[in-house]
């Protein structure tokens, strides 16, 4: 075999790497586009743009040092450096599998949603089938939480299992408010498909302006979710340190960290999608530029604002007590939830829908 | 070591061995720990809700009474001073009058306004310290960030006014360290007028915040007996509906001759005593403006008692006229005849009202260069108590609301 065999042999497996692996729609989707990749920069952004707007509300600079000309913004990066180079310490009284495993169950379980989503309506882009595909990217968000609980218990810390009692009794409250405002849009439809649910909103009536209340009932759930302010509850410092993240330092720490806003993340993109309007009202049009790229950087800059205007409230408020928050879930926003259902039977039954 | 002690275990809180109770989880909240400050905490949790709280104080304990016994007059002042020093005038003003009281001098008035003057400086400073600490127990960190930027405005008054951030030690026995500057009046009424604006906008954002006032309201309530029963002093105690604060009962310094409020509320919660210190803050603004025209009227004649004063070199009193350019006007170093003090043979007592309550000192001497005998008893020693009578029932999140809202300080109570 000569050198220019070769060189095509290889070039051919690089290519079918290239095109079968990477831009295979499921495969793209977990780790390009909305999956890891866009995730991490949204969520070193968010990051950024939370404390530099924080700071801006507290009368200070926020990060600055490190490159003062672009707002201190590769402080995150500095951050994701010290982080992967720090010690990793895991306590001889921990349960060694359980904790390395569950952060990065959690990491990649949150992303999970992200395969079941569409970023475009043409199906050549789709990484799945469409026709169900509300009902299994909802399924599929709610599989991470509970490795957080797991977190905790593998710790043996007081603290961390005291926050994954907490995070347990937060889950439980939330993912039936989250899960039920989000499935509040089928009975208007008659439809489980993400599509159809985008293409429907074309006409510039976003379905949170149907039904404002799911909307909100959803926002609140996901802040429940992901320990976002009033609800920052499981991983109180004053209390419990670092809640389930207690024992937790070096890389698998900044995992733990990221994984609340990956979280987040995946939920911002769905709520975008059912509730916003997707990549409206942009028409997804021939070829991969103007069919994928562009619609789905649509969503990705929604999600972002929805991110955005989750993490300012960190300026505005502090953190309710457990007791108050769970009975604010399941004496005020459960009830809204089925209140939203129901608003959407009504609407379909006086024939908003087209 | 008292009774039961049969394997010779102390019966001291976190050292004693005790059977737990079934379902009952011990969780240690300090010493080292984001949101207990320099203490501990054992907390005995069934389910969420705490049923014993035992605070475990002593870890920053410094035997400043003892270190007492070794040191100069004057140079117990710095010592006391470490105690708070954010508060640092309230906290040595006392052992400086009971000195006075053994040393039989009286400072002279002006003297008198600017301790009073520095001492409400203090107390703003001290009240937007415990504001912000509380705030970011409750997560709220923009008031903290608020807080802990606005008591920059009063620290840097008292810089000003001493020459020193925080432990100024201003007030020496006789009178003080120096007089005000020219342009302080000027820099006071604007900080005042600035601090009544950011009040308001503190109510707006913290104190009427839903959030915060669900997380305060009825969260940590201490009656008007129970309160004196434990003898809790200062604004928590205000805040149960007791009036007393020693400005009122035994008023010192040029406090007979200022007019202000004590305010007092009835609730006795958590969001009361959140709203006893920003009234407070408002009063010793009040304060300020009328020491600040009270030194502005007079004419600057004696800030030090005249028996330390006619003890000074001339280079002294040139600088204080302001006669040596290099040197700012109005200050003086310490009197040569601090050095070598003996204080006469007797006992005294002193007590103010100092940021956080009533601060107590009694005072021996037996006639040498060094007190015989110092005690202290801070405000906080005896607030802490209140935390094993009302924690106890309420839910383990509740810890730092009511922690918090005691403006808790252990350097001060370890002394």
């Amino acid at each position: 075999m000569d050198m220019v065999t070769a060189a095509k042999v290889f070039s051919d497996i690089g290519w079918g790497l290239f095109h079968y692996i990477i831009f295979y729609p499921p495969v793209y989707q977990f780790i390009i586009i909305p999956g890891l990749v866009a995730a991490l920069v949204v969520v070193v952004f968010m990051i950024w743009f939370e404390r530099k707007a924080a700071a801006r509300v507290q009368m200070r600079y926020g990060p600055l040092e490190i490159s003062p000309r672009t707002g201190g913004a590769p402080q995150l990066i500095a951050d994701l450096i010290r982080y992967t180079v720090q010690e990793l310490i895991i306590p001889s009284a921990a349960d060694f599998f359980a904790f390395i495993v569950a952060p990065n169950a959690m990491l990649i379980l949150s992303l999970l949603p992200m395969v079941a989503v569409p970023m475009t309506s043409i199906s050549e882009y789709w990484p799945i089938p469409m026709g169900y595909s509300l009902l299994i990217a909802v399924a599929l968000s709610t599989l991470a939480p509970i490795f957080t609980v797991v977190m905790a218990w593998a710790s043996n810390n007081k603290f961390s299992v005291l926050g994954g009692v907490r995070e347990s009794f937060i889950i439980v409250a939330y993912e039936l408010i989250a899960v039920i405002s989000l499935l509040s849009v089928v009975p208007l439809l008659h439809t489980f498909n993400l599509v159809d649910i985008v293409n429907y909103q074309m006409s510039g009536i976003w379905l949170g302006l149907l039904n404002p209340i799911a909307l909100l009932d959803l926002f609140i759930a996901i802040l429940m979710s992901t320990s976002g302010f009033p609800f920052e509850i499981p991983d109180s410092e004053t209390e419990l340190v670092a809640g389930p993240f207690t024992e937790y330092s070096g890389l698998i720490y900044g995992i733990n960290m990221g994984g609340g806003y990956i979280r987040r993340w995946a939920f911002s993109v769905l709520m975008t999608l059912v509730f916003l309007g997707g990549w409206a009202p942009y028409r997804p049009g021939p070829g991969i530029l103007l069919g994928y790229f562009v619609p789905s950087l649509i969503v990705v800059v929604k999600a972002t604002i929805v991110m955005a205007i989750m993490s300012f409230l960190r300026a505005v408020y502090g953190r309710y007590r457990l007791d108050q928050a769970l009975s604010l879930a399941w004496e005020v926003l459960i009830p809204l939830a089925f209140a939203a259902f129901g608003i959407s039977v009504a609407e379909a039954f006086f024939g908003v829908h087209p | 070591m008292s009774e039961g002690s049969a394997s010779g275990v102390p019966h001291l809180p976190g050292m004693e061995v005790r059977p737990v109770e079934r379902n009952v989880y011990e969780v240690q909240i300090g010493p080292s720990h984001p949101g207990s400050g320099h203490m501990r905490i054992i907390v005995e949790l069934d389910g969420d809700v705490m049923v014993r709280v035992d605070p475990d104080i002593g870890f920053v304990h410094r035997t400043m009474e003892k270190l007492a016994e070794g040191r100069g007059w004057i140079k117990n002042i710095p010592l006391f001073e470490r105690m708070a020093i954010l508060d640092a005038c309230n906290t040595t003003l006392p052992y400086v009058e009971a000195v006075e009281k053994l040393l039989d001098i009286e400072p002279p008035e002006r003297a008198k306004y600017l301790r009073a003057l520095l001492c409400e400086i203090n107390r703003i400073a001290s009240h937007l310290y415990g504001i912000g600490i509380f705030a970011v127990f409750l997560g709220h960190s923009t008031i903290y960030m608020w807080a802990f930027g606005d008591r920059e405005v009063f620290v840097q008054l008292a810089e000003d006014l001493t020459g020193a951030r925080l432990t100024h030690s201003y007030p020496v026995f006789g009178g003080v360290r120096r007089d005000i500057p020219d342009d302080f009046p000027q820099n006071a009424r604007k900080a005042v007028r600035y601090m009544r604006y950011r009040l308001d906008e503190y109510a707006k954002i913290y104190l009427n915040n839903p959030n915060i006032r669900k997380r305060l309201e009825g969260v940590g309530v201490i009656s008007k007996t129970k309160a004196a029963e434990l003898g809790i002093v200062g604004p928590n105690a205000r805040a149960s509906g007791i009036k007393y604060d020693v400005r009122l009962v035994e008023p010192y310094e040029a406090y007979p001759e200022l007019d202000f409020e004590i305010p007092v509320f009835e609730e006795g919660d958590s969001l009361a005593r959140a709203w006893q210190r920003v009234e407070e803050i408002k009063q010793s603004l009040n304060i300020i403006e009328q020491a600040v025209d009270w030194l502005e009227k007079h004419p600057r004649e004696g800030f030090m008692h005249d028996k330390f004063w006619k003890t000074a070199p001339k280079l002294y009193k040139d600088v204080y006229e302001g006669n040596i350019p290099y040197a700012g006007k109005y200050r003086v170093k310490l009197m040569p005849l601090f050095a070598t003090l003996k204080v006469p043979p007797g006992k005294a007592a002193a007590r103010v009202e100092a940021g956080r309550g009533e601060i107590f000192y009694y005072v021996e001497s037996d006639g040498k260069e060094v007190p015989y005998r110092v005690r202290v008893i801070t405000p906080s020693f005896r607030n802490v108590i209140a935390f094993k009578y009302v924690m106890p029932g309420h839910r383990l999140m509740d810890l730092p609301a009511i922690y918090g809202s005691f403006d808790y300080f252990p350097p001060e109570w370890d002394r």
